[in-house]
């Protein structure tokens, strides 16, 4: 390890042994897996007794309505027969939402929509499938001599179709996952962020930073502090992880089994990049302070584009995405928090979510760039605080 | 040896150093003097890289200094620098690996420091928790523990106990001793003159006077030390004209640096002040050398 990085290396190790000693650390790390594990384990509990699922049954062909109970019982749910007049009246219903599934024994079975091939685990498109099956089976064992009839283990299923025959939308579960993830990027980042914050201020305000800074340059110093709480950073988000998914598995929340693997992945990146965007950003806004009270205000301007991607992301998820969050989802500064919820609700696609990466990734060297000359014209002056303007008109120490 | 030859630099408009110049040998201890604002916490920090230098050169053995070579440097600053919250072993350590030493040496080098300054008992407390004078000793723990060649301490002695100013002094020797340039800043003239083997006096960021401290207080012009029967005042020293300035009036004996071949002249107007008690040959004090370098010298 060259001299250059193991002192980079050393302040990195620092960083995470202060940190994690920190009884506050402790704390926040302790009450956010409790709170992750309420959070994926209430919508379990909630929904352990479940309200019947409707499912619309047209026609009145004898022992139908075993078949819709018996689908209910093999996909794990309870339904209720809503026996409808006619298929226009079902179709309606379908559409209005008072029915979840259409049953038409021995011609189709119905859902409002079909879910994505990547998403098939709704309630609703279980149940219709297990109806498609047994009906087809019954019909054609129907039709057969007994001997045969017990020789098939599997007859023609019935075909499940969509009322809109559109391009899929997005499971409900999966809008939750991209939702709740936004929510986790944008307090992560701001949390992590002020850490990095008051770190870069305190150094400066107890004067150590002189004494590291005969030792290290301001670039090996900001770069250790970077990497250091980014250490902890990942620690914790891999415990959350942990909690998750072990809660999730024991309570089987919709939160989690349900989260499209997609949305997750994009949510990850999504996390990678906002840390590695805003982290050299709060740490030298931290610098430019020497008051304690002086930093909210001067961290204000990164704090404000993070807010703005979660009402982006909040209002996709609810009401639909404008073209102005379209365009945020492709911005650095917003990005990491507003693409995991418009992935999710189907509003960017892959590819676009790729092209912002690429931009974001780019907005992260300049920002690197940034940041670390506007660290180290600033980190040793003392007095008030320092102007943006004034540091880059300035050369460095 | 570190040269500091002919630095300028501002903060603003306000001229910070100007043309300063100064030498640090090895082996000796440097007393950096000079009145509040005078440029000496700058002077230092130019050591380190600390201050942006509009012109001159910091050299360390001939060369510029460069980040090696600032590894082989310890700082104490003015305003202390140690992280509050973080345990005094452990920050000694952190601070001794990042001048280069290995894991097991610089506990080594801490646990020594810590000894040696009386401080190992609260090696397992938190900067913060340690009173003023423990919280120094810490700080020239962190500026030692690594082993400098080169020792630069703003105002090391401020803020210790009698105990603590002779352990620090005895530091500084030692240092010096083993073949480190040592150069500290401090207001305390008469523990200069006690520690030092040199002097640097700085005034509106330029170097005024240099020299060995015996030099200085032999100086140019012989000083008297005159007392006069019921003079305490010393009104006597009104007929002077020119024979000498007097630098101090001590309890009725007055300090007077006399001008060249008028000692005689001093001696007269003594006499004519009335019984002459005293009329004796001294040395320059520090204080004396630096109220007149400085241009404050006693009227």
């Amino acid at each position: 390890m060259s001299a250059d990085r193991n002192l980079t290396w050393l302040v990195a190790r620092r960083e995470v042994r202060e940190r994690a000693k920190a009884r506050s650390f402790t704390v926040s790390t302790l009450l956010l897996l409790v709170a992750v594990a309420v959070g994926v384990v209430l919508p379990a509990l909630l929904s352990s007794k479940p309200a019947p699922m409707h499912v619309g049954l047209v026609g009145r062909q004898p022992a139908a309505g075993d078949v819709v109970h018996q689908a209910a019982r093999l996909t794990g749910v309870t339904a209720a027969v809503v026996h409808e007049p006619d298929l226009l009246t079902a179709r309606r219903d379908l559409h209005d939402g008072r029915v979840a599934v259409v049953f038409v024994p021995g011609h189709e079975v119905l859902l409002e929509r079909l879910p994505s091939s990547t998403d098939r685990s709704s309630a609703s498109y279980l149940v219709a499938s297990a109806l498609a099956e047994l009906d087809g089976e019954r019909a054609l064992l129907a039709k057969l001599p007994p001997q045969v009839a017990a020789s098939v283990e599997k007859g023609a299923s019935l075909p499940v179709r969509g009322l809109a025959h559109s391009t899929p939308g997005p499971s409900l579960r999966a809008e939750l996952t991209g939702f709740v993830a936004a929510i986790l990027i944008y307090s992560l980042l701001l949390s992590y962020g002020m850490r990095l914050s008051t770190s870069a201020h305190e150094e400066k305000a107890s004067r150590v930073v002189e004494v590291v800074l005969a030792a290290v340059r301001p670039s090996q110093l900001l770069l250790g502090k970077v990497l250091g709480t980014g250490l902890l950073f990942g620690a914790q988000i891999l415990a959350m992880l942990v909690v998750a998914l072990g809660a999730g598995e024991a309570s089987g929340s919709p939160v989690v089994q349900g989260g499209a693997p997609g949305v997750i992945a994009v949510a990850a990146v999504c996390l990678v990049v906002g840390y590695a965007f805003y982290c050299t950003a709060f740490a030298a806004a931290g610098a430019m302070v020497t008051r304690q009270a002086d930093l909210f205000n001067v961290t204000l301007p990164l704090q404000i584009p993070l807010f703005l991607g979660y009402i982006a992301a909040d209002t996709s998820t609810f009401a639909g995405t404008s073209l102005f969050g379209k365009v945020l989802a492709f911005l650095p500064p917003t990005a990491p928090v507003v693409d995991p919820a418009l992935y999710a609700s189907g509003d960017l696609a892959l590819w676009q979510f790729l092209v912002s990466a690429a931009i974001c990734a780019a907005g992260v060297a300049a920002v690197a760039w940034l940041a670390s000359v506007v660290y180290a014209r600033s980190v040793l002056q003392a007095g008030p605080r320092v102007r943006l303007r004034a540091i880059l008109a300035r050369q460095t120490a | 040896m570190l040269e500091v030859k002919e630095v300028s630099c501002s903060y603003g408009r306000t001229v910070a150093l100007d043309g300063m110049s100064f030498e640090v040998p090895r082996g000796r201890v440097v007393g950096f003097l000079g009145p509040n604002g005078a440029g000496k916490t700058t002077a230092m920090r130019t050591v380190f890289g600390l201050v942006a230098v509009t012109s001159g050169q910091v050299l360390w053995e001939g060369h510029a200094v460069g980040r090696p070579d600032l590894r082989l440097f310890g700082y104490m600053p003015e305003e202390r620098g140690l992280y509050p919250t973080m345990k005094v072993a452990d920050q000694l350590v952190y601070l001794a690996e990042l001048h280069g030493l290995g894991p097991r040496d610089a506990a080594t080098a801490a646990g020594h420091w810590m000894e040696r300054l009386g401080i190992a008992e609260r090696a397992g407390s938190k900067v913060e928790a340690l009173s003023l004078g423990n919280q120094q000793r810490a700080q020239l723990a962190a500026a030692l523990v690594h082993r400098p060649e080169l020792l630069v301490l703003d105002e090391p002695f401020s803020g210790l106990d009698p105990v603590g100013i002779d352990t620090m002094s005895e530091v500084l020797r030692q240092e010096a001793a083993r073949g480190a340039a040592v150069l500290f800043s401090s207001h305390q003239l008469d523990l200069v003159e006690h520690v030092c083997q040199d002097v640097v006096i700085v005034d509106r960021g330029r170097r005024v006077v240099a020299g060995s401290v015996e030099d200085l207080a032999r100086g140019e012009h012989p000083v008297l030390e005159v007392r006069v029967t019921d003079d305490p005042a010393g009104t006597w020293a009104g007929r002077l004209q020119g024979a000498g300035t007097v630098l101090g009036n001590d309890r009725g004996t007055l300090r007077v640096m006399v001008a060249p071949g008028r000692s005689q002249d001093v001696l007269e107007a003594a006499r004519a002040g009335g019984e002459v008690e005293l009329f004796a040959y001294s040395r320059r004090h520090l204080s004396e050398v630096f109220r007149q370098a400085v241009g404050q010298v006693a009227r």
